[in-house]
């Protein structure tokens, strides 16, 4: 940071990130460390907490033998798989239409921008129930067009397409994300392409897609991250069934703590759904050094 | 009275061990306008963020108008400050800007306005004072800058490179414009800049800093002529001086005989105490060589490069015999002469400079008769 | 000839380039929005229109779902819910972005020691799911007696719980020459009046950004008010809807569509009055960093 003195003071700085470190170590660091410890215990939710007791690795080795957390666990994984590279294409993909200097693009923007900025509502999700419903939207347009309705949330996969096509429908944040490095990329790399005599489409592997890399690895982390703990879609819409196929594991976890009380194992749940997470961060973190591109050395700005 | 504004005293300061400021001592005198200049990184910037509080001493002493400032917040110090980005306040206006200090202060509005207005007319901004900066010319918001600064009455102005945003001419123009001011209002200004030119034409006295030390402060006049030291030679006056190594081939009372690689060149001078066979340097500004005939001058060698800037002309003569890269000759601005010309220069003893191996100056001019 | 011809087509082709990027945006942009056309003109059907045709514009427009909507089936009007996600949502709001300032303040310019630490924590909150601290907190704050109270829903904020919005405005602040802050210091400022007479009017945007955000998160929070709140008048907007498809949703999806519309009417005025801000919000955490 810069030298200047004004800055200097140690004993003001601690006072500014004071409110930070009391509630990391009250409402995060606190409850974060309580919950691998209830994940040893069999607490339950209707009793002290005094009356728990410690069952060592129990509830983990329990997950095993739990077919509702294997198949909640496959369900997850399914859904994080399908959702995340198929949305971060479709961003890219809408970036790169809007990325041009036309008349109301601007327009488009706002348009594809909005459904991220509501798909998280249970409006949305009530909407989504209805439109994917027996006598909902989708199967009036495919009687219009003389096709048999399909049961859309009461069958497995076809619930399991409307969850996700929720979560595709929410592209737009990407989406911006991208266009903005889009618009950070100079315009002169492709003149100089050009003259090259690049097609486009090896300017956008050759230039587009390497300068595109930080963002691309900032959308990934994020979208991994938020998938991995969607709830509001799959609650509302299916209630996590027909046959637990949309039972996504944060559904898992705040049923077996809310309706069923099991703290215990709901805090493991919570602790499995954690080093999953972590350990796609960290390996998307350490992959980093092989695939993303950055253009300038990052260092520190500021000093004299 | 007292006549000194600001005293510095064996000041030091180092980032994270590093030295920037190795032990400065200086004095300013009431109404003074002290220009540092210096190539970047000498310590300029921070010599002066230290005199504004804006950094806090590792060692030595700060007075400012008699008292001991050296931990004094920035705003109890008596002095403000002209940054070189202006810094102004983009969400305030101009008369907002310039009022803010005193806002802060708690002082009354209305005493707020009148003082403001003040500014506004000293600096040409009245019909300004609704403005934000961004709809300012860069002159315009450099005035701010300047306003902002008067408005507090302090005792010490501080400007930091206040003119490197600006264009040549406007430069020029501002130049010209704090120098009036400072003539109309008196007040002590410190003044960096990395331009000599600058310093050259704003300063009452120079201070000429590198690694963060004090090579020679004084008179631009003075550091002109007579500069302390070879740094302090080559990095005022523009063209620069040439300078050509050159041996001491013996010392009289008031004579000094120098050997170059085009034989020996006497030159006057007293005090200089210095052993037959050093290793000198021979100090000669553009302007102290002249055109002359052969075998009347003391140098000879061949024009390589003519710059004709109209009233003056530089020529870059290449000299025989030495390894040296060309010497600068300024010459009239319509002096009949061709590159690949030979030529012969006379040197102007009174004006050549002499310089030991580690620098400094080797004695003085016998005549101390100041000549144009 | 075949080169004018070959001329000919080619200086067309930006043209053509338009027309299917314009092709593509209206198609996939109308096929996006048009649950959200279908939401608003399903709010003004009858039962009958909705199920008898997909399209979104009413045949018979009427207000019978807003008014039918609005009483709900509970015994309060659905105003009493608004009113609820507000006394949850603005607290949050004004806390989130007074903590979020302050710490961020402190982590952009401060020397402090362990900064990189705490930094490499703050980040951490970012992507650490909030469904492992959920339990804990749960039991915490039913030890402090706030189970079925707004609390548990915005006292953390006034901590600056969320890391991201921490960390979209210290890249904003960096962003900033300190040269500004140094003349406010000169000017007689302390840090806190730099902090809120310089830098904050300065970082407007970014504040903006934040509040817009975390109005927008809340109003969609579903999962909090889900664990905490248990009395029907406390509900907020988001819980409300979700007991009203419970309890009607074979019959009246005219009623539920139109309080549906309502609990978004928020968030849509908001978003298409301050877009900018949200892609300011969203981008600059991404790309400048």
């Amino acid at each position: 940071m810069s030298g200047a003195s004004i800055y200097a003071s140690r004993r003001a700085g601690s006072l500014y990130i004071a409110p930070f470190a009391i509630g990391f170590l009250l409402f995060t660091a606190f409850p974060f460390i309580a919950s691998f410890i209830l994940s040893l215990t069999d607490a339950r939710l209707q009793d002290q907490l005094g009356d728990a007791h410690f069952i060592g690795w129990s509830n983990y080795a329990g997950m095993w033998s739990d077919a509702t957390f294997r198949k909640s666990l496959g369900v997850t994984f399914f859904y994080v798989f399908v959702t995340v590279p198929l949305k971060l294409a479709f961003a890219l993909l809408i970036a790169v239409v809007l990325n041009f200097k036309l008349r109301g693009i601007g327009l488009f923007r706002t348009a594809f921008y909005l459904p991220s900025i509501l798909g998280g509502s249970v409006a949305i999700a009530v909407v989504w129930r209805f439109v994917f419903a027996g006598d909902g939207l989708v199967n009036q347009f495919l009687h219009g067009a003389g096709i048999g309705g399909v049961n859309w949330l009461g069958e497995p996969s076809t619930a399991m397409f409307s969850i996700i096509l929720l979560r595709l429908w929410q592209f737009g944040s990407a989406m911006v994300v991208f266009l903005a490095g889009l618009k950070a990329i100079p315009e002169d790399l492709y003149e100089a392409a050009d003259i090259d005599g690049a097609s486009r489409l090896r300017q956008f592997w050759m230039i587009t897609l390497p300068l595109l890399t930080p963002v691309l690895f900032f959308n990934f982390i994020m979208q991994i991250v938020q998938a991995f703990q969607e709830f509001n879609g799959p609650y509302i819409i299916t209630g996590g069934g027909p046959m637990k196929s949309t039972y996504l594991l944060p559904l898992m976890i705040y049923e077996e703590a809310f309706k069923y009380f099991n703290l215990g194992y709901s805090s493991a749940l919570s602790w499995v759904l954690f080093v999953i997470i972590a350990l796609f961060t960290a390996l998307a973190f350490w992959s980093q050094r092989f695939w993303v591109f950055y253009a300038q050395e990052r260092s520190d700005k500021g000093g004299h | 009275m007292n006549t000194s504004s600001v005293i510095l005293d064996q000041v030091t300061k180092s980032f994270s061990g590093h030295d920037v400021i190795k032990g400065v001592s200086l004095e300013v005198k009431k109404g003074e306008l002290v220009v540092f200049v210096g190539p970047s990184g000498c310590g300029k910037s921070t010599l002066l963020r230290l005199i504004a509080g804006l950094e806090t001493p590792s060692s030595g002493r700060i007075d400012i108008a008699g008292e001991n400032v050296t931990y004094a917040h920035p705003s109890k110090r008596g002095v403000a400050m002209v940054f070189q980005s202006y810094a102004l306040y983009p969400h305030m206006t101009v008369e907002d800007n310039i009022g803010f200090a005193l806002r802060i202060k708690g002082m009354p509005r209305v005493e707020i306005k009148l003082k403001v207005r003040a500014v506004a007319e000293t600096l040409q901004l009245g019909h300004l004072l609704h403005r934000l900066p961004k709809a300012l010319s860069g002159g315009q918001r450099q005035r701010v800058a300047i306003g902002r600064a008067m408005v507090r009455e302090p005792d010490v102005f501080l400007f930091d490179e206040p003119l490197s945003n600006l264009d040549a001419s406007l430069r020029g123009q501002m130049r010209v414009e704090i120098a009036g001011l400072h003539a109309r209002l008196g007040a002590t200004s410190v003044y960096v800049t990395h331009d000599q030119v600058e310093a050259m034409t704003l300063a009452d006295k120079i201070v000429v800093l590198n690694g963060g030390r004090i090579e020679q402060a004084g008179p631009p006049m003075e550091l002109y002529r007579r500069p302390a030291n070879l740094f302090v030679a080559t990095f005022i006056g523009s063209p620069g001086m040439n300078i050509l190594p050159a041996t001491l081939a013996g010392a009289e009372r008031d004579q000094v005989t120098v050997t170059t690689a085009q034989g020996p060149i006497s030159l006057p001078r007293v005090n200089a105490n210095i052993v037959t066979g050093a290793e000198v340097s021979l100090g000669l500004r553009p302007e102290s060589l002249s055109l002359t005939t052969a075998g009347k001058g003391q140098l000879s060698g061949y024009v390589n490069l003519i710059e004709r800037l109209g009233g003056e002309t530089f020529a870059y003569i290449a000299l025989k015999g030495f390894e040296a890269p060309p010497i600068i000759v300024r010459l009239d601005g319509d002096v009949e002469l061709r590159v690949h010309d030979e030529v012969h220069l006379a040197i102007d003893g009174q004006r050549a400079h002499l310089f030991g191996a580690d620098g400094l100056a080797l004695g003085h001019v016998p005549d101390t008769k100041e000549r144009g | 000839m075949s080169t004018a011809s070959v001329h000919g087509w080619r200086r067309h082709l930006p043209l053509i380039n338009a027309f299917i990027r314009y092709g593509l945006l209206i198609g996939i942009g109308f096929l996006m929005l048009y649950p959200l056309f279908w939401m608003i003109g399903g709010a003004f059907k009858n039962n009958h229109e909705i199920f008898a045709s997909p399209g979104f514009i009413p045949a018979h427009p009427t207000t019978d779902g807003f008014t039918k909507g609005w009483k709900t089936s509970t015994e309060y009007t659905f105003a009493t819910y608004l009113l609820n996600t507000m006394k949850i949502v603005i607290p949050k709001v004004i806390l989130t972005v007074i903590s979020s300032v302050i710490v961020a303040y402190g982590f952009a310019r401060f020397a402090i020691p362990g900064r990189k630490l705490l930094f490499a924590l703050l980040m951490a909150t970012v992507l650490l799911p909030k469904s492992v601290l959920l339990i804990p907190q749960y039991l915490m704050f039913r030890e402090f007696g706030w189970l079925d109270t707004y609390l548990p829903l915005y006292i953390p904020q006034a901590f600056a719980v969320e890391g991201f919005f921490v960390f979209l405005i210290i890249q904003f602040m960096r962003s900033l020459p300190v040269d500004m802050e140094e003349a406010a210091v000169m000017d007689g400022c302390n840090s806190f009046q730099v902090l809120t007479l310089i830098v904050c009017p300065v970082i407007l945007p970014a504040i903006i950004s934040v509040a817009l955000f975390q109005f927008m998160w809340s109003m969609n929070d579903f999962l909090q008010p889900l664990i905490y709140l248990s009395s029907v008048e406390k509900y907020p907007v988001a819980l409300a809807l979700k007991m009203s498809i419970d309890v009607t949703e074979a019959t009246s999806w005219n009623e539920i569509l139109a309080m549906s519309v309502i609990a978004l009417a928020p968030s849509l005025i908001l978003f298409f009055v301050a877009q900018k801000y949200f892609v300011e919000g969203v981008t600059s955490g991404a790309v400048k960093g």
